[in-house]
């Protein structure tokens, strides 16, 4: 809505109580995120958050739990990006029978949820020699998010102007060349986008890597809440450090989030209007 | 002669394994692969080795529909799911247009409020919980310091305090409606508010009688994928109360996880799996039709 818009609240009383009740709002959604903050001091002050920085606790570095998400992250955002953007070309410039039928045949994959396919991707991993390492988090990780990246691609792919390809295809053009000459530097918005998403989503995973990674230098951040809790969260001193660590394994995702904003409200909402 | 069109735009085997290759493999082994498995150990007794099954038929579905703690998880993951959905309609709905229509700090309070949803569910759950610990949890020591020790309660221990813990939490969620109906109220055209506001319509009937209505499409998205999301959000639970006291906050994800990972058979704990998957699909299959509809409309 254009910011002309006064009219919305057009009387000073109206305007005032609705400013009021959305601090107050505001106030409680924030309440949760200053008492983290705020508890991390107890005890000990900044010595928290630093010890939790430089220390490992249960083993677990957490300096190096940043890494293995990031790690985990940029795969699975490099699987869903390249392997979207492929099947997004073909069901925008392909014509063939069933074409519809199976792009909805992916997109009901969407609604899937994570915990009643771990039987089998248990099973699956394990026979891959895919356990303990990244990869094998990130696979299937990229499994779950690729029906919203066809989704997203297509979606994008329609709006393209469709002469300029069919323009290089009558040239004699293959379609491997009009992918990656004209394709992909057309529709760098959605790419970004989806990988902007992608990353995000791979940073609150919690379960893939708690399955699949049972080694402690490999714990994720999303993960490593779990054994943080169970080393410092008993104590009375250590709850200032378990709030420290809970709030320092936020960053990495507070950071994508941050700079990532406008790509991932894009994704988000281009998404959502043409399921 | 055929038409130059649609002869490039025709699939041949190569572009089709380069194009739809890589997305028929990753769907091949971890999708169509893990429903027939699913299918497959659903009917088996069967244990994490994997081996030896025995065919049990539908006993497993029998066992499943009979355990009312399967069938609290299944109410609680509904309950908990119009909980998200009405506050959605209610408290999103006012939070998108109130902040659209404000002018100081909006990137501020927007944030505030989208963050929680776009966290690891892991860390925004665990928060929760140690704030609402028992003995130097912040809540009940804030209680303490203002007076009102009486008030401070075993939160996560007391089923209905742990209930409306796990309500909460699925409400302090809402971000995501309220970025969809943000992007939405952008496109809305000002001139149908313009002339309502000329004819003299006050606030209250503008949102209840223009602005809601208006956005009927977007209140459809938030509805099916705040269910869905219900459906997947195994760690508000998992981490806020664990699915306890003695499974009164269970829902279908941690019934299903812990029969997955700590359940000697397999073969139950797919039969809860594909249950559960069955809900959803047909929940999403819903939704697809729906969408189509309105697009040919």
């Amino acid at each position: 809505m254009n910011p002309s818009h006064d009219f919305l609240y057009r009387r000073r009383h109206e305007r005032f109580a609705m400013t009021a009740f959305l601090v107050v709002l505001a106030a409680l959604w924030a309440i949760p995120l200053i008492a983290a903050v705020a508890r991390g001091f107890a005890f000990n002050g900044v010595q928290n958050f630093i010890d939790v920085l430089t220390q490992n606790i249960g083993g677990v570095s957490l300096l190096r739990t940043y890494l293995n998400s990031f790690v985990i992250a940029i795969i699975h955002a490099l699987v869903v990006v390249s392997v979207s953007a492929l099947a997004g070309y073909g069901f925008t410039f392909f014509e063939f029978r069933g074409k519809e039928a199976l792009y909805h045949l992916v997109l009901i994959f969407m609604a899937v949820p994570l915990t009643s396919i771990l039987i089998p991707l248990f099973f699956i991993t394990r026979e891959a020699n895919l356990r303990d390492t990244l990869v094998g988090v990130a696979l299937p990780e990229a499994a779950m998010t690729l029906p919203f990246g066809v989704l997203l691609v297509r979606n994008y792919a329609e709006s393209l102007p469709r002469t300029l390809i069919e323009a290089a295809l009558i040239d004699g053009a293959s379609h491997r060349r009009v992918f990656l000459d004209i394709f992909v530097p057309l529709s760098r918005p959605a790419l970004i986008n989806l990988g902007a998403l992608s990353i995000m989503w791979s940073l609150q995973d919690f379960l893939l890597p708690s399955l699949f990674l049972t080694d402690v230098t490999q714990t994720t951040a999303a993960q490593a809440v779990l054994r943080f809790k169970e080393v410092l969260g008993a104590t009375p001193t250590g709850i200032g450090r378990y709030n420290a660590s809970l709030v320092l394994l936020a960053v990495p995702a507070l950071l994508v989030v941050l700079f990532g904003l406008r790509f991932i409200t894009q994704g988000l909402t281009a998404g959502s209007v043409k399921e | 002669m055929p038409n130059p069109k649609s002869i490039i735009h025709r699939l041949r085997p190569r572009e089709a394994a380069l194009f739809f290759g890589p997305l028929a493999l990753v769907f091949a082994v971890y999708y169509f692969f893990s429903t027939g498995f699913l299918l497959y150990a659903s009917v088996q007794r069967i244990s994490m080795a994997l081996v030896n099954g025995r065919w049990v038929g539908l006993q497993n579905f029998k066992l499943l529909l009979g355990d009312p703690r399967f069938l609290t998880a299944f109410v609680n993951n509904i309950v908990f799911a119009c909980v998200s959905v009405a506050a959605a309609l209610t408290v999103g709905f006012f939070i998108a247009v109130t902040l659209s229509a404000t002018y100081r700090a909006k990137t501020l309070l927007y944030m505030v409020f989208l963050l929680p949803a776009l966290m690891p569910l892991s860390l925004v759950a665990s928060v929760f919980r140690t704030m609402l610990e028992t003995r130097f949890g912040a809540v009940n020591l804030f209680l303490n310091d203002v007076g009102l020790g009486w008030m401070a309660q075993s939160w996560l221990i007391d089923p209905t305090f742990a209930y409306g813990v796990v309500i909460i939490l699925f409400v302090y969620i809402i971000g995501l409606p309220i970025l969809y109906y943000t992007a939405n109220l952008s496109t809305i055209n000002t001139s149908l508010i313009e002339s309502a506001v000329i004819d003299g319509a006050g606030t209250w009937r503008l949102f209840v009688e223009i602005l809601f209505p208006i956005m009927k499409g977007t209140h459809r998205t938030i509805i099916v994928s705040t269910l869905l999301t219900s459906f997947r959000a195994f760690d508000i639970v998992f981490f806020s109360t664990g699915g306890g006291p003695s499974g009164a906050t269970e829902i279908t994800g941690t019934y299903v996880y812990n029969f997955s990972t700590t359940g000697t058979n397999v073969g139950y704990g797919s039969a809860a799996a594909v249950a559960t998957l069955l809900v959803t699909l047909v929940l999403s299959g819903l939704h697809m039709r729906f969408a189509r509809k309105d697009e040919q409309r």
